[in-house]
């Protein structure tokens, strides 16, 4: 998967939300399903096309030397500068508290974070 | 029809026939589905649930022991984790330390007045979302008690009987609601918002102009303040503000605050526990009193624990990563029906019934109301049944 034209790299805020499709499939989350509603971050559109991110990119959210590959949604319901994370082991590793955190993101392409791959690092 | 315990919201008009859920929401429904249940583990390896009982109680028998969650499962059964952290000189503590346990605190020890949803349908003018996006989190909440229904007072429907009011940083679902008699505004502090009331009541222009225009729908009579996560972060402890705001909006006018969020039966374990200590969480029997850093999170990062009952939560899912890495290098005894990610790292996992599927028991509204939830079959190891057997052999 080609990713646009703009940056590469960026620091944005991340705000950690609660989501209804995620909470659908909360009693099995090892599903795929589970991965698919939780690894991923949600940006408001103009501001993914901004940093040239397109719908269904993967990509690497990095803080204090913990990284995270999730995918790109664009909602309009995102924070205008910044994105988006419902609340799941994938927000949480790397999050301090239940509020938000701010993180680097990049291009990852590859596979989306595995839950049992973060679970062996306890 | 039964009682779905999805969320805080408790929708009592479930119905099942052959098999499909009608009336729930998407998460909602989810409970009803089939699911694979947990099974019984000592060290990973399957059991039987006398023998990981067993097991459990050794662990529990020795050491500083906290017990952690509670809030998904009935009154019943938190009264007797309750008992058994008192038996063990436990601490105890639950979701609401991180959640919107301050609220249900507030409102426990009258500082903020609070109402129940069944009043807010029959009168409430003003509908006023702060910090929460209940169209995600309590997904029929605005359809079942808040915005949509008419009854009451309120019989010309939303578009005429309601004024919807939503702040947020962001424009959440719930948000892009406000449309006709409505507002919504962007918070990027909520302080400031909070002093934009006092501003307004003072006669001055208030730092979020559109305060003044709920202000004077607010002045039309019964207004009710969900406040979620968002509002109480964005607060960051400083609560004096937040009651000073209140206490001057019921001079002049009669406004009611019911917390926005959280899981099924959060306020029932805040309002067991305050009922029998005079604290809502974060509480040691040991020292019989509660503090900051009796937070289950806190007890695991400052290694104050060597062992731990979860019931009811799944913190390596829902709390930081660092907090899990805690929690994986003590012993740790997991009830839960279902196979969760804490069941994953446990040294003991014994599974329990599913209210309401195959338990019933008391559980409590967000706004504190009790209801009697009936189990659709009753299985033989219940919440209840697990906590007795656990307490019997300490």
């Amino acid at each position: 998967m080609k990713f646009g034209k703009f940056i590469k790299r960026a620091v944005i805020e991340v705000v950690i939300a609660r989501n209804s499709h995620q909470g659908e499939v909360a009693d099995n989350k090892l599903s795929e399903k589970f991965r698919e509603e939780s690894a991923v971050i949600y940006l408001h559109p103009n501001f993914a096309k901004k940093m040239g991110f397109r719908e269904g990119d993967v990509v690497v959210l990095e803080r204090n030397e913990r990284k995270v590959n999730v995918r790109v949604r664009y909602s309009e319901t995102s924070p205008e500068e910044g994105g988006m994370m419902p609340n799941s082991i994938f927000s949480n590793y790397l999050t301090d508290n239940l509020k938000g955190f701010t993180a680097s993101i990049s291009p990852a392409g590859g596979e989306l974070s595995r839950v049992e791959d973060i679970i062996k690092k306890i | 029809m039964v009682f779905c315990t999805g969320c805080s919201c408790l929708c009592p008009d479930i119905r099942i026939e052959n098999g499909r859920v009608y009336n729930a929401c998407r998460k909602g429904s989810s409970i009803f589905n089939e699911k694979k249940r947990a099974k019984p583990t000592v060290n990973g390896k399957e059991t039987d649930i006398e023998t990981a009982i067993e097991r459990a109680a050794e662990i529990l028998s020795s050491g500083n022991v906290a017990i952690y969650g509670l809030d998904t499962i009935p009154i019943e059964a938190q009264k007797l984790a309750i008992g058994l952290a008192e038996e063990l000189e436990a601490y105890i503590d639950d979701n609401s330390s991180f959640c919107l346990g301050d609220f249900v605190e507030m409102i426990l020890r009258g500082e903020i007045p609070s109402t129940t949803l069944d009043d807010v349908k029959n009168n409430a003018y003003v509908i006023f979302y702060w910090g929460t996006d209940p169209y995600n989190s309590l997904s029929r909440h605005l359809s079942l008690y808040t915005y949509y229904p008419r009854g009451g007072k309120r019989q010309r429907g939303y578009e005429e009987d309601r004024f919807l009011v939503v702040a947020d940083i962001r424009k959440s679902h719930t948000a892009k609601l406000a449309k006709k008699n409505a507002r919504f505004i962007r918070v990027d502090d909520d302080l400031k918002l909070v002093e934009s009331f006092i501003q307004a009541m003072e006669g001055k222009a208030p730092q979020y102009p559109d305060v003044a225009r709920v202000l004077s729908e607010m002045k039309k009579g019964y207004s009710v303040i969900f406040g979620g996560l968002g509002l109480k972060y964005g607060l960051n402890g400083r609560y004096e503000e937040f009651t000073e705001m209140f206490r001057r909006l019921n001079e002049i006018t009669e406004v009611y605050f019911i917390p926005s969020g959280f899981h099924s039966n959060m306020r029932g374990f805040n309002e067991l526990l305050f009922e029998k200590t005079g604290y809502i969480n974060r509480y040691s029997f040991k020292e019989g009193v509660s503090k900051a850093e009796f937070e289950f999170s806190r007890l695991l990062i400052e290694e104050k624990i060597d062992s731990a009952l979860i019931i009811g939560s799944d913190p390596v899912n829902s709390l930081p990563f660092e907090v899990s890495r805690k929690l994986g290098e003590i012993n740790t005894v997991v009830v839960d029906p279902l196979n969760s990610l804490t069941s994953m790292i446990a040294d003991v996992v014994i599974p329990s019934a599913l209210t309401p599927i195959g338990q019933g028991g008391t559980m409590m509204r967000s706004d504190g109301v009790r209801v009697k939830v009936e189990p659709l079959r009753e299985e033989e190891w219940t919440d209840v049944k697990v906590l007795t057997s656990l307490k019997e052999m300490v």
